[in-house]
C-alpha cells in the first residue's frame, strides 16, 4: 500500500462532482427538519393534548434509533415492499427506475425532525413565562403572541444548537452511502475501484465534507451574529 | 516580618500600582483603606501571586522574593506560609464546610486525616460553626461561609492572613457577626493584613493604618492618628465622604 | 407483510444477537475511557494557548467535528497502517479491525468530550482555582482537586449524551466489515438466512432501549451528585 496523489486528485473530482447531492440532501433535510422540528416543539410547548405526549414518546423513542439503523431498516422495507404499494397506488415505474434517495430523505427528516424539536423545545423553554403574558396583556393572540414576541427571541437561542444539528446533518447525509446513493464519499471512492487503493478516496471524502461543513457553519454563524443584534444592545 | 518594596503593577496601559512600599511587624494588624479603583485589593492579591507584579521585592521573615521573577517554588512558598480570605468567600463549591478547611490540612499539610478533621472541627467551633459543618457552601449564608473561609486560612496556621474586602459581598446583615470573627483572630495575635471599608472596624482592630489612593500609599499611622488627625488632604477628603455612610450602614 | 416479517423468527433472533453486545460495549467502553483522558488533555492543552499546538488542536478538533465518522474511520483504517509503516517501519496491518475502530472512535471522542471539558472548565470561576492556590495547592493539586470535580458535575449532562451518541455510532463499524458488534452480526445474519428485517428490527429494539436506559441513569447520577441544593 502506498498513497498516489494521481489517485488523490481523482477521488477530490469525484467528490467534488457528487459534492451538490450532498448539498441538496443537508440543505432539504435541514430546511423540512427545522419546519417539522418546530412544530413537534411548539406542539409540546403549548402542551396539546394527546398530541403532545404522542409526541414526547414518539421523539425520545426514536431519538433512541441510530440513523443508519433505520436507514437500513427503510431501505429494506422499500425495497421488499415496493411492487405492492406501487400496485396499489397504480404506478408504472419499476423499483430500478426509482431513486433510492427518497428513502434517505425519509430516514434523514426524520431523524432530525426529532433532535431539531430538541434544540428548539430547549429554547423555548429558556424564554421566561413574562414574555407570553406581556403579550396577552397587550392584548395578543396567541398565534401572535408566538410570531411576534416568543419567535423573535427564540431564533438567537436556538440557533448555536441549531448550528451543531446542521453539521450533524451534513454527516448524517454520509450515511445514505451505505444504501447505494453516491454523495461525497461515493464519489470519492468511485476512482478507487480502478487502483484498489481505497486511503487517497477516504481522504479526499474528509477534505471536501470538511471544507463542505465549515463553509456552512461560517455561513450559519453570520446569521448567527445578526439575530443576537439586539440581544448585544441590551447588553 | 513581612516586607514589600517598590512594587508596581499595570493592567494594560493602566498603571494600578506604583512604588507601593509596606511593612508588617510580627503580630500587627495593618488595615488598608482607600476609595475602589485605588489599588489596595490588587496589592494584597500581587502578595499571594494571584496577580504577578511588574516590579517589586517581598521580604517574608528571612526569604527574600523577587515579585516579578519568583519561581513556582518561591510562590508556593509564599502561599504555604501565608493564607487569603476572598471577598467572595472562595469556599470549594464542592466540599462541606468541614472538607473546606480539612483541604489545606490534608492536601498541603499532609497532617492525617483524623488529625485535621479535629482541627477543622475546632476552628469550625471557634467561628461559631459546628453544627454547619456539613453543610455545602449553597447551603450557607453569605456570613457564614466568609466565616468558614476565616476558618480555613486560620487552620492552616500560616504566618500572616491576608484579608480581601472579607465583609463587602455580605448582605448588612451579615456584617457583625463577620467582623466579630476576624476581632477574634486579631485577638489571637496573628499577623494580619486587612482591605476594608469598614472604618469603625479599622479603628479599632488595627495597630496601624494605610492610606492608598491612585495606586500609592497616601498616608500610614496609627487609626488614632489617621482618623482623628489626617495630615494629607486626599486623606481627609476620603474619611469626610465615606464615614457618615459607614455609620449609617452600622 | 407476513411474509416478510415473521415474529417467531424475530424471537429466535433475538439470543443470537444480544451477545455480540459485548462486542458494541466494548467499543464503547474503550473510546469512552481512552477518550475522556485524551479529551482532558485537549482541553487542558487549549485552555493554556501554547503557540502552534493551540493551532494543531484547533484543526484536529475542527476536522473531527466536520468530517463523517464513517470516513474518519476508513482514513484511520486505511491510513494508519501507511503511517506507521513510513515513520517505524513496524507493519501493523495484521491487528484486528476492532483496534482501528476503537482508534478512530478515541480520537473522535478526544475532540467532542475536548470541547464539552473545556467550555465546562471555563465555566468554574476563576475564585475557585484561586482559592486553590491560596492554601498552597500546587496548579496540579487545584487542577485534579478543585477544578475537576467540579468540572465533572457540570459535564454529567452533555456526558450522557455523548455517551448515548458513542453508543449510537457503534451502528456504523460493520460497514468496515469483520466486526460482530450487534449491527454487523444483523447483516451477517441477514446474508445467511435471506432474511435480514427481523435481526435489523431486534438491533433496533436494542439499540431504543439501552438509549433509554442510559439516559435514565445519567438523569438519576446528575441528580445524585448535585451538590448545589438549594
Amino acid at each position: 500500500m502506498s498513497f498516489s496523489s494521481e489517485n488523490f486528485f481523482d477521488s477530490l473530482q469525484g467528490a467534488i462532482a457528487y459534492l451538490p447531492v450532498t448539498f441538496k440532501l443537508t440543505i432539504y433535510t435541514f430546511v423540512i427538519s427545522l419546519f417539522i422540528g418546530g412544530t413537534i416543539a411548539i406542539i409540546r410547548n403549548y402542551k396539546v393534548p394527546m398530541i403532545s405526549q404522542f409526541l414526547a414518546w414518539f421523539v425520545t423513542i426514536y431519538n433512541g434509533l441510530p440513523l443508519m439503523v433505520a436507514l437500513v431498516i427503510y431501505n429494506l422495507l422499500f425495497m421488499t415492499n415496493y411492487d405492492n404499494v406501487a400496485r396499489f397506488f397504480h404506478i408504472s415505474k419499476t423499483i430500478s427506475e426509482i431513486n433510492p434517495v427518497i428513502v434517505g430523505y425519509f430516514s434523514l427528516i426524520l431523524s432530525s425532525s426529532c433532535s431539531y424539536s430538541e434544540t428548539i423545545r430547549g429554547a423555548l423553554q429558556s424564554i421566561e413565562q413574562v414574555q407570553y403574558e406581556a403579550g396577552y396583556a397587550i392584548g395578543l393572540s396567541k398565534l401572535q403572541t408566538l410570531y411576534r414576541i416568543i419567535l423573535p427571541q427564540l431564533v438567537p437561542v436556538a440557533i448555536p444548537g441549531l448550528i451543531n444539528n446542521l453539521v450533524g446533518t451534513i454527516k448524517g447525509t454520509n450515511l445514505v452511502s451505505a444504501i447505494g446513493i453516491l454523495e461525497i464519499m461515493g464519489g470519492a471512492l468511485t476512482p478507487c475501484a480502478l487502483s484498489y487503493s481505497y486511503l487517497e478516496g477516504y481522504l479526499a471524502a474528509a477534505l471536501v465534507y470538511w471544507l463542505f461543513s465549515f463553509v456552512l457553519e461560517t455561513l450559519a454563524k453570520q446569521i448567527e451574529v445578526r439575530s443576537t443584534k439586539f440581544r448585544r444592545q441590551i447588553v | 516580618m513581612i516586607e514589600i518594596t517598590h512594587l508596581k503593577k499595570s493592567f494594560g496601559k493602566q498603571e494600578v500600582l506604583k512604588d507601593v512600599s509596606f511593612k508588617i511587624q510580627k503580630g500587627q494588624v495593618v488595615t488598608i483603606l482607600g476609595p475602589s479603583g485605588s489599588g489596595k485589593t490588587t496589592f494584597l492579591r500581587c502578595i499571594n501571586f494571584l496577580e504577578r507584579a511588574e516590579e517589586g521585592e517581598l521580604r517574608i521573615g528571612d526569604t527574600r522574593i523577587n515579585l516579578r521573577k519568583a519561581s513556582r517554588k518561591e510562590i508556593l512558598n509564599v502561599r504555604r506560609r501565608t493564607a487569603f480570605v476572598f471577598q467572595n468567600y472562595g469556599l470549594f463549591y464542592h466540599k462541606t464546610a468541614l472538607q473546606n478547611v480539612m483541604e489545606g490540612l490534608v492536601v498541603v499539610q499532609k497532617i492525617p486525616k483524623d488529625e485535621a478533621r479535629k482541627r477543622a472541627e475546632a476552628a469550625l467551633e471557634w467561628v461559631g460553626l459546628s453544627n454547619r459543618k456539613d453543610f455545602y457552601p449553597s447551603q450557607l449564608s453569605g456570613g457564614q461561609q466568609q466565616r468558614v473561609g476565616i476558618a480555613r486560612a486560620v487552620a492552616l496556621n500560616p504566618e500572616v492572613i491576608l484579608f480581601d474586602e472579607p465583609t463587602s459581598a455580605l448582605d448588612p446583615e451579615w456584617v457583625g457577626e463577620t467582623l466579630d470573627v476576624i476581632k477574634k483572630v486579631a485577638k489571637k495575635g496573628i499577623t494580619m493584613i486587612i482591605v476594608t471599608h469598614e472604618m469603625s472596624f479599622a479603628e479599632e482592630v488595627s495597630d496601624k493604618v494605610v492610606f492608598m489612593d491612585g495606586g500609592s500609599v497616601v498616608e500610614e499611622g496609627t487609626p488614632k492618628e489617621i482618623f482623628t488627625n489626617p495630615k494629607e488632604e486626599r486623606t481627609k477628603k476620603f474619611l469626610a465622604r465615606i464615614i457618615p455612610q459607614d455609620m449609617y450602614y452600622i | 407483510m407476513g411474509k416478510y416479517f415473521d415474529f417467531e423468527r424475530f424471537i429466535d433472533t433475538i439470543p443470537k444477537i444480544i451477545p455480540q453486545l459485548s462486542v458494541t460495549f466494548s467499543i464503547v467502553l474503550v473510546s469512552m475511557i481512552v477518550g475522556t483522558v485524551l479529551a482532558i488533555a485537549v482541553a487542558v492543552l487549549r485552555i493554556q494557548r501554547i503557540p502552534v499546538l493551540h493551532q494543531i488542536l484547533g484543526i484536529y478538533i475542527s476536522f473531527m467535528r466536520g468530517t463523517p465518522l464513517l470516513v474518519q474511520m476508513m482514513v484511520v483504517y486505511y491510513g494508519l497502517p501507511l503511517l506507521v509503516q513510513g515513520l517505524f517501519g513496524i507493519n501493523i496491518n495484521t491487528w484486528s479491525t476492532i483496534i482501528f475502530v476503537d482508534i478512530a472512535f478515541i480520537l473522535n471522542e478526544g475532540a467532542f468530550l475536548g470541547e464539552i471539558f473545556r467550555s465546562a472548565i471555563l465555566s468554574i470561576p476563576p475564585i475557585q482555582s484561586e482559592a486553590g492556590y491560596s492554601i498552597g495547592m500546587t496548579r496540579l493539586q487545584t487542577f485534579t482537586r478543585i477544578v475537576l470535580p467540579q468540572t465533572i458535575r457540570i459535564i454529567i449532562p452533555s456526558y450522557g449524551v455523548d455517551l448515548i451518541g458513542v453508543f449510537q455510532n457503534t451502528s456504523l463499524v460493520f460497514t468496515i466489515g469483520g466486526v460482530l458488534d450487534i449491527m454487523g452480526k444483523a447483516k451477517t445474519l441477514g446474508t445467511a438466512t435471506g432474511h435480514a428485517l427481523e435481526a435489523y428490527l431486534v438491533v433496533a429494539l436494542i439499540f431504543i432501549i439501552l438509549s433509554l436506559i442510559l439516559r435514565f441513569l445519567f438523569f438519576l447520577i446528575n441528580q445524585k451528585l448535585q451538590y448545589e441544593r438549594r
